[in-house]
This record gives structure tokens, sequence and C-alpha cells, in this order.
């Protein structure tokens, strides 16, 4: 039955990633001369038929079926000597999990840029581009082997790449972007590396033969391929050291920011290990090394988020923080906790990006939260959508981040990881804090900008008004106020102790075990315990609140880091001041002295020096063609004659 | 066998090669000494002819016709090497007031 099902609707697979790409295409090719309304239809379609197709492969999973598509004639077949390499599509529900979120708040998402980018210039190839992103995404998701994932992970890595650029007459948008697809870059190298190791020793690529061979590997093959799989997943998912490179990625467009760099693309390091779990479970030590690095990259996130100025880097570092409580769940094998983090933070934070889309659109272009303030009765939307985002983001029951954020604590603390659950609390009660901080101070209080940020708004207010249709104006909102119920009740997925979603998706793939640990008793123990995040995450909003809140100043109750605190913070700890003395200052002194040595020496030197020896031949072998006809004779005689000679020579000296 | 098997009298090889020998001398000496391209045309021709003298006369010796077809095909070729030569003769020393080979360098290198 399985069989049939999947030859039946094992299209549904294919479907997915090329309605977006056929949309890119034509985009890029003609995008130029449709009107913006034909290029937004033309996108948003598209995302829509991905979406749908999608969730009738959801659909098909949930009774039962297992959706795969074998590398037919129509794609690249590797020859017998390399079994296992093909690129083929799988629908398991890892993958479906993945995909249903990244078409759906992808077309959320596609649908608020027709608004948001209105009468850009560039607009077609903004939609080709993003629409290429989904086609790239949605190959990663749902390829069944390193080989499709590592396809769909460098493109990813491109069409991130080129949105971060996109506006690319601001010279941060492209050193942003330039340094966005370098430090991913190293993580590829990573895959490039364990796939070759992987193969090496399992003989195959596919997922399904790596599970069933995973037990088997050797334990250094093992260790070093799962520690350079975490390698990539650190960098693409903006993880300590290799973080630094999302918050500057916000110079893109801020729906680009919400889409890739917040709900889909980042987390492709969640979905890889994720994805390589049995062989993660068969060395105990690399997993453990991914947990902590999720709980490092957790805290540190929500620390450095704490004293950002700039409203999409505090969500950028929110971003890093959110991520690490998915790895920390991955990588301690509680997996249905982590991707449920993952669907979860998908929904707030989209919509936080989003809600501070309308603000920055509002606006024209200001970010500085220390410039916003009092904009909740100018825009009620995005006041009570960042208010559901916060709450949500800070886990604050009912919202869904609590649902998912407790059950990533909860695993571990039921694991007896009491580090990792001290390192999760602290960096809840810290997200209570900086949510909270961002709300209050862009939607609270008076204006902070010099001479009051009302002034700029009011002006601001009123061009937006007149020049932007109501149609575009709903473009914007009607997303927002979606996403804004879904992070309110996507916690519902799966509450604790009953059966959702979560369970019927992802119970196949990794097995009951990886939902509450095997120490099931220690779900009801954790009580207090369990209380305390939200505890600590309340304390932190409501402190918040008190500093940033309405009438925080007039009281004079504005808190005031010490300078080097506030600077450290500001400076994300100066860890991009590091890479700076370290890496960077190496790579260009290199480039200096290859410029001085390899250049004018050895290149330069070998080029010229070969165009002398040729000078040098054709000037001797320009003698011999002076031209006097009767010498070139002479030539031609002696020449016959010398053959004759040898071959007379030859005949007798062998007979 | 060592003679050529012509009724009545019997030339040696020997004879033939001789003869060729001889005409490929004098065009090979012609062709290095003279300046004018109709003598050296001539001279080649000289050669041509000591060549299919040595075809023939070795064809019969080894009573192997393919010698002799391949004379005449070298005849046919001479001919036409031969208007082509003049042609190309007439060509370069129409514009000189007078033809010698040496005259022409314009190609050194």
């Amino acid at each position: 039955m399985h069989g049939q099902q999947a030859g039946q609707w094992g299209w549904l697979l294919a479907v997915a990633p090329a309605a977006p790409l056929a949309a890119s295409l034509i985009l890029a090719a003609f995008g130029r001369r449709l009107s913006a309304r034909a290029v937004a239809w033309t996108a948003v379609t598209a995302v829509g038929v991905a979406a749908a197709a999608v969730a009738g492969a959801v659909a098909v999973y949930l009774s039962g079926g297992l959706l795969r598509l074998a590398p037919a004639g129509w794609w690249w077949q590797p020859g017998s000597q390399a079994p296992g390499l093909g690129v083929g599509l799988q629908g398991d529900g890892l993958s479906l999990w993945f995909a249903l979120i990244v078409t759906g708040v992808g077309f959320l998402i596609h649908v608020y840029s027709v608004g948001y980018m209105a009468g850009d210039p560039g607009f077609a190839r903004y939609f080709a581009e993003l629409t290429y992103f989904l086609f790239a995404m949605l190959l990663l998701v749902l390829a069944d082997g390193l080989m499709g994932m590592l396809l769909g992970w460098a493109n990813v890595g491109l069409a991130s790449y080129l949105l971060i650029g996109f506006w690319h007459h601001r010279p941060d948008a492209r050193a942003a972007s330039m340094k966005a697809f370098l430090v991913t870059l190293t993580g590829e190298v990573g895959i490039v590396l364990a796939s070759g190791m992987l193969w090496g020793a399992a003989g195959t690529l596919r997922f399904a033969e790596l599970a069933e061979r995973a037990g088997g590997l050797s334990r250094e093959v093992a260790v070093a391929a799962g520690l350079l799989l975490l390698w990539a997943a650190a960098a693409k998912s903006a993880q300590l050291p290799l973080h630094v490179w999302l918050p500057d990625a916000m110079a893109g467009p801020t729906p680009v920011s919400a889409l890739i760099h917040a709900a889909t693309m980042v987390t492709a390091g969640v979905y890889l290990t994720a994805r390589m779990h049995p062989l993660y479970a068969a060395v105990p030590q690399a997993s453990l090394a991914v947990a902590w690095v999720g709980a490092a990259s957790c805290l540190f996130g929500a620390v450095v988020a704490c004293g950002q100025t700039d409203i999409k880097r505090v969500l950028a570092y929110s971003t890093m923080s959110q991520v690490g409580y998915m790895l920390m769940g991955v990588g301690l094998l509680a997996q249905m906790a982590g991707l449920f983090h993952f669907f979860t933070q998908a929904f707030f934070k989209a919509l936080l990006f989003l809600a501070a889309g309308l603000v920055i659109h509002r606006l024209q272009g200001e970010q500085d939260l220390t410039r916003m303030g009092g904009l909740a009765r100018s825009m009620p939307l995005a006041y009570w959508a960042t208010w559901a985002g916060a709450l949500a983001m800070a886990g604050i029951p009912p919202f869904s981040g609590y649902f998912s954020k407790e059950a990533v604590l909860e695993a571990a603390w039921s694991r007896g990881q009491t580090g990792l659950w001290a390192a999760g609390t602290l960096a809840a009660g810290l997200t209570g804090f900086y949510s909270f901080r961002l709300l209050a101070l862009a939607f609270l209080g008076p204006g902070r900008g010099p001479g009051g940020s009302r002034g700029v708004q009011q002006a601001a207010t009123a061009a937006g008004h007149h020049e932007e249709p109501a149609v575009l104006r709903r473009a914007m909102e009607v997303p927002v106020a979606v996403l804004a119920v879904l992070s309110a009740v996507g916690g519902l997925a799966w509450v604790p102790g009953r059966t959702g979603w979560v369970p019927r998706m992802l119970e196949p793939v990794f097995g009951t075990t990886a939902a509450h640990g095997p120490a099931g008793e220690a779900h009801g123990a954790a009580g207090a315990v369990g209380w305390l995040p939200v505890a600590l995450a309340a304390a932190g909003a409501c402190l918040a609140l008190y500093l940033y809140g309405p009438g925080a100043r007039a009281a004079g109750r504005r808190w005031r880091a010490p300078a080097g605190l506030q600077r450290a913070l500001a400076e994300g700890l100066y860890v991009d001041l590091a890479y700076r003395r370290t890496v960077v200052e190496a790579v260009v002194h290199l480039g200096a002295w290859l410029e001085r040595v390899a250049e004018t020496v050895w290149i330069d030197g070998s080029v010229r020096g070969v165009g002398a020896l040729a000078a040098l031949l054709s000037s001797l072998l320009g003698r011999a063609q002076a031209g006097p006809v009767r010498r070139y004779a002479l030539g031609l005689l002696a020449g016959g004659a010398a053959v004759v000679a040898w071959a007379v020579w030859s005949t007798w000296s062998a007979g | 066998m060592s003679g050529v098997a012509v009724p009545g009298v019997a030339v040696p090889i020997q004879a033939y090669l001789a003869v060729a020998l001889v005409l490929f001398a004098i065009g090979a000496g012609g062709l290095a000494v003279r300046r004018s391209p109709l003598a050296m045309l001539m001279c080649i021709e000289l050669m041509w002819g000591a060549a299919n003298l040595a075809l023939v006369a070795f064809a019969r010796r080894i009573g192997d016709m393919g010698g002799q077809v391949m004379a005449f095909f070298a005849i046919t070729v001479a001919a036409a090497e031969v208007a082509i030569g003049l042609a190309l003769v007439v060509l370069i020393f129409r514009p000189r007031p007078r033809a010698d080979v040496d005259d022409v360098q314009e190609l050194k290198g």
C-alpha cells in the first residue's frame, strides 16, 4: 500500500520546488516587461501552488503513505559505480514538517512583500530571487540524500547572498551579502567533507540507507562526520562561533529577513542535525556537542539582543538565541521538542519581523529603536502583533513559544543535563527582557528622536497614506494578522500530554523517545522546575516595561548600564572585532603578499618568460627562412640525401 | 632473371638505374646552381623523369605492374605541377625586370 501511494503521489514532491523555480525563471527572463501586478501574481500563485502541493503531500503522509520520488530519467543518474549518490526527493514526516513551514510562511511573506516592495525599481528581480530561494529551500528539505540536500544548501546560500545584497547600491548591503556568503560557505565545506567520509565508510549518501548503516560506522568516522556536520549547521544557523553574518544580513529587505534569516534558512542547521539523528544517536559526545553549541548560542544571542538598538538586529540576535534552543533539543535527541520550537519560532519570529517591517515602512527606513516610540496609537495592528510575538517569544503561556520552549527545557532537565537547562532557563529570562524592551521602545512612551519622532512620524504617516493604495496596505496587514493568530495558538499543535500534529508527523521518523525522553515520569516531576523559565521571562518582561515603558523617562527610571557593558553589547561582545583582528587581517595580509610575490614574480614572470622564449625561438628559426629559394632547394636535396643515406646504412647494418 | 626481360637484348637493371642516377644528378645540380625559374622547373622535370625511370625499371624487375601504374600517376601529377608552377612563375616575375629567383626574398623571416 505504501509503495502504491508513493508511486501515485510522488509527483507532489516534484511540484513543490518546480513551481517556484518556474516562477523564478519567468520573472528573471521577462520580469522587466511585466507589470508589477503580473509579477506579484506570478510569484504568489507559484508559491501558493507549492504550498498546496506540500499540503497534499502532508495529507497523503498522514493517511499512512511514504512519499518518494526516486531519480528517474529526468534527473542526473549516477553510474553503477556510484550507488547512493543520486538526487531524488522524499517526503517523510521531517521533510514535510519543514516544507509545510517553508511554503506556508513563505506564502504569507510573499503576499506581504507585494505591499512592502511596491514601487521598488527592482520589484521583479526581488520576486525572481525570493521564489528562487523558495525552490532551493524546498530542494534542501525534500532531497532524499546528502547530495541533493547539499545542492539545496548551496542554492539557498546563493539566494541569501542575492537578497541580502538586494539594495546593491548600499555598501553595507554589499559587504553583508559577501560576509554571509563566505561564512556559510565554510559550512558547505564541512558538509562536503562529511559526505566524503560517510560515502567512503557507508557507501551511500541516501538518508534512508545511512540511517540503517549509521550504527555500523567506526567511532572515529561517526564523531568526525558528526562534528563536521555540526560545523555546517552552526554556519548556516548562525550559531557560535559562526553567527557573525546574521546581524549584518539585516541589510536586506525586511521580508527577506523574516523568511530567510528568521523562519526558514537559518533553521537548515536544525534540519541537518535532526535529519542525521541516527548518526548522532550512535555517538552521544557529538550529539552533546550539538546541544552545547545550541545552549551557548542561545545564551549569547539573548545577552547581546538586550543591548542592541537597531530593531532588526535585536530580532537577528533573538533568532540566533531561539535557533539555539532548537539545536539544544535536537542535540539532546529530543528532536520533536527542537522541531516543535522551529515550528512556533517560524510563526512568531516572522510575525515580529513583519510587524517591524510595518514600522520601518511607515517611518521610511528608520530602524533605530532609540528614535522610535509612541507608535502604539497610530499603528494598532503592528502594536498588537508585536505583543503577540513578544509574548510567544518570551514563552508566556498560553502563547505558542511557551509550549515549545518548555518541551526543550524539559528534555534537558529529564535527561539530567542541568547545565544545558540552566543556560536555557537564563536565556528564557533574558528573552522576556529583550522582547519587551523592543516593544516598549518602539511603541510605548513618547517619541524619542531628537526633537521627538512625532514630527517625522506624522510626515511619514501622511506620505504613507496618500501614496499607498488600500490593496497594498492590506497585502501587508493580512499576513501579519494571520501570523499573529498562529503565534498565539500554534502551541496547540502539541499540547504536552496530548496527541497533536507534532507527534503524528514526527514520531514515525524519530520514534517515541524523541518526545519526552526515556524517563516519562520526569515529565510530571518537572512541575516547579517547569515554571521557573516562565517566571523569569515574566520578570524580565516586567523589568523591561518598567525601565522602558510609558512614563519611565518622566519618572527618571531609565537605567543606564555601565558604558563599557553597553558598548560591549552593542558590539556583539567583540566577536566581529576578534574575527577582524585574526582571520580577516590574516587573509588581507596573505592577499597582499600574494599580490607582491605570486602575482608579480610567479605569474607575471612565467607569462613574460613564455613570451620571451617564443621571441628567442622565432629569431633563431627565422634565420633559416631568409628567402633564397635555391638555398631551400639545397636544403631539400640534402635532407633527401640524408634519408637515403640512413636507409642504405640501416639496410646494410641489418643485413 | 638478372636482366630485364626484353626479347633479343637483355639490358641489365643497373643500366637503367645508372641513367636514372645521371638524370637525377643533372636535375639536382641544375636546381642548386641555376637562378632562372624556368631552368629550375626544367631541372625538377628531369628529376621527375629519373624517378619515373627507376620506378618502371624496378617494376619490371620485380614483375609487379604496380610500379608502372605509379609512374603513370606520377607523370599526370607532374603535368599538373608544371602547369601550376609555370603559372606561379609568370605571376611572380611579371612585375619584375628579370627572372631571377634570388630577387624573390620578400618572405624572409
